[in-house]
């Protein structure tokens, strides 16, 4: 019974319904009520199924919904088991989220890269669970949820969680504090008290109107939510403006070091030939033996830009990584111990990666792929290690445009508010 | 458009002859790079389909002829490798109809080479069709005309895929002929969607024969 509470089941009309159960149609005005979409194909004898959230199992009209209401039964210890202490910053932003709690509302947290968001979320966390609230944290990228876990399951070590993904093997079981892709909260209808969303400008999440709906149907009409990300959306900060969405902002690193800006240099057209400065950058990180990521628009541009620099620097250890890499983890692994020297990267390590001291390269900064969130993505890589919490962020560009621009001045206002609470270069 | 199988737009490329009208706008539904993952089977055991490097009968079609069976002279279009194995998981497990379309055409012109009287599909079970919705064989010849003279006679049979090849050769007749039909003198093509064991085929052969038919032949997507 506990597995259908605040679950949206799909199950075939034929079987049976269990007891007190809530049934619902799968389609309402042709729409598909599990991912509010509209993208219907036509099976035999005028019967239908939804191809838009086929991945997570068929929806079609020969099946009904299932759910119970979330009833909220815990009784699982919550206490927070994390002995870490926070920053004044860290403290402050911590504060706001409780203040969100207490009134349900929805809040922004704009932390820089590097800034600690994770720890600020623990006695926020810990309020929640204790008022018997059920708590979904998610993001768009499984990578992200597979990193909070083991440090979420520390921190709450009585707590029960459990781990929602496409390819998770272990079968869901109920429990108040809940780890999802955002995908996975298809399968929830008004469960959840509290939703944190990690990373919620990143793909496929921004502009995905079935995300959006899943998250709206998974959490209860009356709920928290948490935005967390060093990139708000157009939408996100036009809220913000509007005053209709509170924000905290950390602009501050946990180091207390400031954002290392990006660097612009006009240059002629790099994939005919290297633009001299970069030449004379590389020679000069190479001879101090500084790990170096290039970021390059296109997979294309990979083997090409790699093979230049080989070409000049023959000693230089490196190699090239792209999405569909199938030695991808293995490249990026050799780059973090140090085997590599650089890496040419596409935009795929903007995020979520950390190479202590490493220093980055953009060329061709200026083209559609790199938009200003991935650009403040791909500077916040630089400086993340405490012990050397400055770097280079270079962009090569054939001309200047308003999105590197508007990435610069992301970069700069959040310094600025950092100066403010005494933040160093 | 979109590949039906990995959702890339597909390339709306026209040539001279079909812009003036000289040459029918093929609607490719797949693009090259999945269309390419498939293996059509091109030399083949006479018997059963099987691809490889000789038209000699293969091991288990000479077991079927010890047995005493008319061999079905079956004919596959593609190999059962890893695209076959994605592309059956996505179509009949997840359900995803639409998929029928990828070799429809290519099934359809293969029926017409054949030229048999009848073309019978393997049946699927009542509960299948009630969840599933579909009967995975018609939906590939959609649009052939075809005569469901079989139905399957358990009703509580496990899915053949989770059964080993012992468990599938001992198995009894899982059909039974849906309407007293006399076949007398016709030529019968049955199509399934993989021919694995071949058990399946024949014991449906079996019925069709009893039932008068002249000649049975097979067909199948994958083999």
């Amino acid at each position: 019974m506990k597995r259908y509470y605040g679950r949206q089941i799909v199950q075939p009309k034929i079987d049976p319904i269990p007891k007190n159960a809530v049934v619902s149609p799968t389609f309402r005005q042709n729409i598909c009520q599990r991912c509010g979409q509209d993208q219907r194909a036509a099976l035999p004898n005028h019967a239908y199924y939804c191809r838009a959230c086929l991945a997570l199992g068929r929806v079609s009209t020969l099946d009904v919904l299932v759910s119970l209401p979330e009833p909220n039964l815990f009784d699982t210890p919550t206490d927070l088991t994390w002995q870490g202490q926070l920053t004044a910053q860290q403290q402050q932003v911590s504060a706001a989220l409780l203040g969100a709690l207490a009134h349900q509302r929805e809040h922004l947290v704009w932390a820089v890269t590097g800034a600690g968001k994770t720890e600020m979320l623990f006695p926020f966390i810990a309020q929640a669970l204790k008022q018997k609230q059920r708590v979904a944290v998610i993001s768009p990228r499984i990578d992200v949820i597979l990193e909070l876990a083991p440090r979420l399951q520390a921190a709450f070590a009585h707590s029960p969680q459990v781990v929602l993904y496409g390819e998770q093997k272990a079968p869901y079981t109920y429990t108040q504090l809940v780890l999802a892709t955002t995908h996975q909260m298809l399968r929830f209808v008004a469960a959840f008290d509290v939703v944190i969303i990690d990373e919620v400008d990143s793909f496929p999440f921004a502009g995905d109107a079935m995300l959006a709906f899943a998250v709206q149907k998974a959490k209860k009409p009356q709920s928290t939510v948490i935005y967390l990300t060093a990139t708000p959306t157009k939408r996100l900060q036009q809220r913000v403006k509007q005053r209709t969405l509170n924000v905290s902002y950390l602009p501050l690193r946990f180091h207390q070091h400031l954002l290392p800006e990006i660097k612009t240099a006009l240059v002629g057209n790099w994939r005919r030939r290297l633009p001299h400065q970069m030449v004379a950058q590389l020679r000069e990180l190479f001879a101090r033996a500084v790990p170096l990521l290039v970021f390059v628009p296109h997979v294309a541009d990979l083997a090409p830009v790699f093979a230049a620099i080989q070409q000049i620097f023959p000693t230089a250890a490196g190699d090239f990584v792209w999405a569909e890499d199938p030695q991808r983890v293995e490249k990026v692994q050799r780059m973090r111990s140090g085997t590599l020297h650089f890496l040419v990267t596409t935009t795929i390590l903007e995020r979520g990666v950390t190479f202590s001291g490493v220093q980055v390269m953009i060329l061709g900064a200026e083209e559609p792929i790199f938009s200003a969130s991935a650009l403040v993505q791909i500077a916040g890589r630089v400086g993340r290690d405490q012990l050397q919490p400055t770097g280079l962020v270079q962009a090569y560009l054939q001309q200047m445009n308003f999105k590197v621009m508007a990435a610069q001045r992301q970069i700069k206002q959040m310094n600025q508010r950092g100066r403010q609470l005494g933040g160093q270069r | 458009m979109t590949c039906l199988l990995c959702g890339r737009s597909l390339p709306k490329k026209l040539d001279l002859l079909q812009i003036f009208g000289l040459m029918k706008r093929q609607s490719a539904n797949v693009c090259s790079m999945c269309r390419q993952a498939f293996s059509p089977i091109e030399t083949a055991c006479v018997g059963c389909g099987r691809q490889q490097n000789t038209t000699t009968l293969c091991q288990d079609c000479r077991r079927w002829q010890a047995q005493g069976r008319q061999l079905l002279e079956h004919r596959a279009l593609y190999q059962y490798n890893d695209a076959m194995r994605r592309y059956m998981q996505a179509y009949k497990f997840h359900g995803d109809y639409i998929l029928r379309q990828v070799f429809n055409d290519e099934l359809i012109q293969m029926i017409h080479t054949l030229d048999m009287d009848v073309v019978v599909p393997i049946p699927v079970s009542t509960t299948t069709l009630a969840t599933r919705g579909f009967n995975q064989t018609t939906g590939l010849i959609d649009g052939v005309a075809y005569q469901a003279l079989l139905e399957v006679a358990q009703t509580k049979k496990a899915h053949q895929s989770q059964l080993n090849r012992q468990a599938r050769m001992t198995r009894a007749q899982p059909f039974a002929m849906a309407a007293e039909t006399a076949l007398t003198g016709q030529s019968v093509l049955l199509v399934d969607d993989v021919y694995t064991t071949g058990n399946t085929l024949y014991h449906a052969a079996a019925l069709l024969y009893q039932s008068g038919a002249q000649v049975v032949k097979s067909l199948s997507l994958a083999r």
